[in-house]
């Protein structure tokens, strides 16, 4: 069955090329697309239905009852915070629901640190040909961002 | 089988980008290539499928933790094996 990815923030909808880091933006860590998020304090949310198999402030996976796994990437380079700026809303193993209130985070505060706040949004070991983009040039939060066939 | 089992070094450990570095490595394989995080209170590791990107994040490899890596071929483990033990990702 086709699975349908929204937005788990919104902002411009920049593609990965928009992304300033080549291994997402060849698609290494796989196809989606990105969003370049409203500045400001906001919450990002579950792109699918699944169990939250992964949590860490920056970046979360979420696994859908089939068994695909969507990747949110909070910013570039992220990661070196340590979760300074980021609030967890759930947990591991938690069953969310598209649009479920996962981090609270503040893009405007990662770009005034000197990162890049876009937020790739990942179909994990997806071949690029089974996912379509089909979010126009801007999103809310939970708008349709990706098809995944 | 060739098996290692080396610690990473790299500063973030396997996170989205080295892993998709790492995964894309492990696919230039013809044969089944592994990753296990090393935990040695447990019976048998939890070898998962080194050419998948879902699974390589789900073990939450980190600076720090000592991974094993299998497969016949002993090329790509010693590939893989520098990936990790870079001193720069």
């Amino acid at each position: 069955m086709t699975a349908r990815i929204v937005s788990p923030v919104a902002g411009k909808v920049v593609g990965l090329p928009g992304v300033p880091d080549p291994v997402f933006a060849e698609g290494m860590v796989g196809p989606g697309t990105a969003v370049d998020p409203d500045r400001g304090p906001g919450v990002a949310v579950a792109p699918i239905s699944g169990v939250v198999q992964k949590l860490h402030p920056h970046a979360y996976v979420i696994v859908d009852a089939e068994g695909r796994g969507v990747l949110v990437h909070l910013g570039i380079d992220t990661v070196k915070l340590d979760g300074e700026g980021f609030q967890l809303l759930t947990e591991e193993g938690a069953h969310v629901a598209a649009g479920a209130e996962i981090v609270r985070w503040d893009a405007g505060a990662i770009e005034q640190g000197g990162r890049s706040p876009v937020v790739p949004v990942i179909a994990l070991d997806a071949p690029a040909d089974r996912v379509t983009v089909t979010g126009a040039d801007y999103v809310h939060t939970a708008d349709p961002l990706f098809t995944w066939e | 089988m060739a098996e290692r089992q080396v610690k990473v070094t790299t500063d973030v450990g396997l996170h989205a980008r080295p892993a998709a570095v790492f995964v894309q490595s492990a696919a230039q394989s013809s044969e089944d290539v592994t990753l296990a995080k090393f935990d040695p209170a447990a019976e048998s590791q939890n070898r998962v499928n080194a050419k998948s990107i879902l699974a390589v994040l789900g073990l939450d490899v980190r600076n720090g933790d000592e991974v094993i890596i299998a497969s016949e071929d002993a090329e790509a483990v010693d590939r893989l094996a520098a990936l990790v033990t870079e001193e720069t990702s």
